[in-house]
């Protein structure tokens, strides 16, 4: 078995070489058909790997308390009066909460940063110190600031890994002096590398300011929201309660509607996944209508092939060969075009999707290229199948006499 | 023991509608050994009576035995076990596979013995050297002459060791030098014990035989035994 096996591979590795021109123009069909459903399929997992990431950035254990929803179908009007957020609900949900771990009120505004000849724009946070309880990522030199950093109304700073770059280069930063607004800051820590979020903006230059001393110097009032860390194995009695606190320090009567939101990373999950079953469920119907049409012209050039080879089938029944062995050498003949260029769609994909993996996050997964090594051999033997089974039907007498 | 042994064989066909009788009731019997000459005029069904003897047709009705087994009930992968194990073609345009080298064109009935690799090769070496081409197995048949493609499709006829030899017109592509080569090998392949049917329509070549059987609209009308003496066959 293995010796026909081998021997079929053979036969098909001849006749495939033979007609170089028309098998390379077949295979193309299935080429750009794998080479799709590959790179659509890595630009998937690339999507889910950078959501992933950018989630755990956000944090599946905290709350977002705003005054809008994220994602939501409701009209404007209906939330354009909902009063801001303030300050002091920090405290106020720490005093009635028990499940509140940390509860930081985040403000936000654009700004621009210089050091020395350097400057740029970016974006600006005021926290306070539970802040980075909130965050997933770490301090990765000097230290955070501290309570009373913060009630005092300190000029320190925690800058991101991109402003560290930008701004210092090899040199150490903390201890440093740069510019916000014209407005000294002193560095004394810088965040870890963080990366694009979602694949859109990064996340690495930007400031983080005592919430003391930023709304001191840049806004009173300003948007704000609030963190609130509850923990990851209680999500659910957290929400519930956190709704309940505001409610209460909102003062709403049973029958109001909640005046305020409270984000989670699920709500960025539900919209992820709509987004990910549209643009891949179409993504992947419409490339597997082109591989579709790859096997449709392996199966009309394997007909072509047994025509041409008739009388060699012929020769082969008559000294020996099985309907199932001339089946099982024009199926390996189908595959093998196939086998190949799959391979070299695979080959591509992975040379395409490392220069798109520059623009946009897309990694092909060994799995992938395996499903689609997988997807080609089912395809040779679907569009194989026909051709072989009629040319293991040829009677013999005619097939000899075949011209 | 008979080797084969037909039965009131019929094979009909249908041909618009119009019954055509190609074997109209033949029995034959071949031994071991023998070198038989079929012959006829086209049409006479020479070739289909040969197509029954080498298994590459069923008959409409009657019996075939090969070496004692009914061929007539035997499904494909059988038959093909058959042609396989025990016939060897020779045709008449030596349908050699025109990729494939000399030695690789003998070693494809042996792969469909499942033979071993070395095995194979040792055989279909042998079997080129017993009809001269050593010096020649990596060649294809393009780079051959007539001659010696059909010395390499009497090569992979022999290579299984098989019960007959079955050659349709082998030499009626060949000039009459090569065409005497081959039956030169044809009748030192019977000197060696080998069973052979020969189908022709020329006399001379008929004349190698040792028993001449005549078919006229798909019916035996003669069957000839030829006395030689020594001195003809060599």
């Amino acid at each position: 078995m293995i010796l026909l096996f081998v021997e079929n591979f053979k036969i098909s590795l001849s006749a495939v070489f033979a007609n170089k021109t028309r098998s390379i123009l077949t295979a193309l069909g299935i080429i750009i058909g794998i080479l799709s459903v590959t790179l659509m399929g890595t630009l998937i997992s690339g999507l889910d790997k950078s959501f992933e990431s950018s989630m755990s950035w956000l944090g599946k254990d905290i709350l977002y308390v705003s005054r809008y929803e994220w994602f939501s179908d409701m009209e404007w009007w209906e939330v354009r009066n909902r009063p801001r957020m303030l300050p002091e609900y920090v405290n106020k949900i720490k005093e009635k909460s028990q499940y509140a771990l940390a509860v930081a009120p985040v403000m936000q505004r654009g700004a621009s940063l210089s050091f020395e000849d350097k400057s740029t724009r970016t974006e600006i946070f005021g926290t306070n110190e539970e802040y980075m309880e909130t965050i997933s990522t770490n301090i990765a030199t000097g230290r955070f600031f501290t309570k009373n950093e913060d009630r005092s109304g300190s000029r320190v700073t925690v800058i991101g890994e991109g402003i560290r770059e930008a701004f210092f280069g090899d040199k150490d930063p903390v201890g440093k002096y740069i510019k916000i607004d014209d407005i000294k800051f002193r560095v004394i820590g810088v965040l870890e590398k963080q990366g694009k979020f979602l694949g859109l903006f990064s996340v690495d230059k930007q400031a983080i300011l005592p919430f003391g001393a930023y709304k001191r110097i840049f806004s009173k009032r300003g948007w704000m929201r609030l963190s609130v860390k509850v923990p990851d194995d209680k999500l659910e009695d957290g929400l519930d309660e956190i709704i309940s606190v505001m409610r209460h320090i909102r003062g709403l009567k049973p029958n109001e509607k909640n005046d305020f939101a409270i984000n989670q990373t699920k709500a960025f999950e539900k919209q992820y996944k709509a987004l990910k079953i549209a643009i891949g469920g179409t993504g992947i119907f419409i490339t597997l209508l082109s591989l579709v049409v790859g096997g449709i012209g392996i199966m009309n050039i394997m007909f072509v092939s047994v025509k041409e080879r008739t009388r060699e089938i012929g020769v082969r029944k008559a000294i020996g060969a099985t309907k199932g062995m001339i089946m099982g050498q024009f199926l390996m003949e189908a595959v093998t075009i196939c086998l190949f260029a799959g391979s070299v769609g695979i080959l591509l994909a992975y040379i395409f999707s490392f220069f798109i993996n520059k623009f946009f996050p897309s990694e092909l997964p060994i799995f992938l290229s395996l499903v689609a090594m997988f997807m080609s051999i089912v395809v040779g033997v679907i569009s194989g199948f026909i051709p072989s089974y009629r040319a293991s039907k040829l009677d013999p007498i005619d097939s000899l006499r075949y011209e | 023991m008979a080797l084969i042994l037909l039965k009131n064989i019929y094979k009909i066909y249908n041909v618009g509608g119009e019954e055509v009788r190609a074997l109209d009731g033949v029995n034959l019997e071949i031994k071991d050994n023998e070198y038989l000459a079929i012959m006829g005029p086209s049409g006479s069904g020479k070739s289909t009576l040969m197509n029954m003897v080498g298994c590459l047709d069923t008959p409409t009705s009657g019996i075939y035995e090969f070496e004692g087994e009914m061929v007539q009930v035997m499904d494909d992968s059988q038959l093909a076990s058959i042609r396989n194990r025990k016939i060897g073609f020779v045709f008449q345009t030596f349908n050699l596979l025109p990729k494939a080298t000399a030695q690789h064109n003998v070693e494809i009935p042996l792969i469909y013995a499942n033979i071993r690799k070395d095995k194979r090769k040792e055989m279909a070496s042998e079997a080129l050297s017993s009809v001269g081409l050593s010096d020649r197995s990596h060649h294809r048949p393009n780079e051959l002459s007539g001659g010696q493609r059909q010395r390499v499709a009497i090569a992979r006829a022999l290579v299984n060791n098989p019960s007959i030899i079955l050659a349709d017109e082998p030499t009626g592509n060949l000039d009459s030098k090569s065409g005497e080569e081959i039956m030169k090998i044809l009748d030192d392949l019977h000197n060696r014990g080998n069973t052979i049917i020969l189908v022709t329509h020329e006399d001379d070549i008929a004349q190698h035989a040792n028993r001449i059987i005549r078919l006229l609209d798909g019916k035996i009308i003669e069957d000839l035994y030829i006395e030689k003496n020594d001195s003809f066959i060599c």
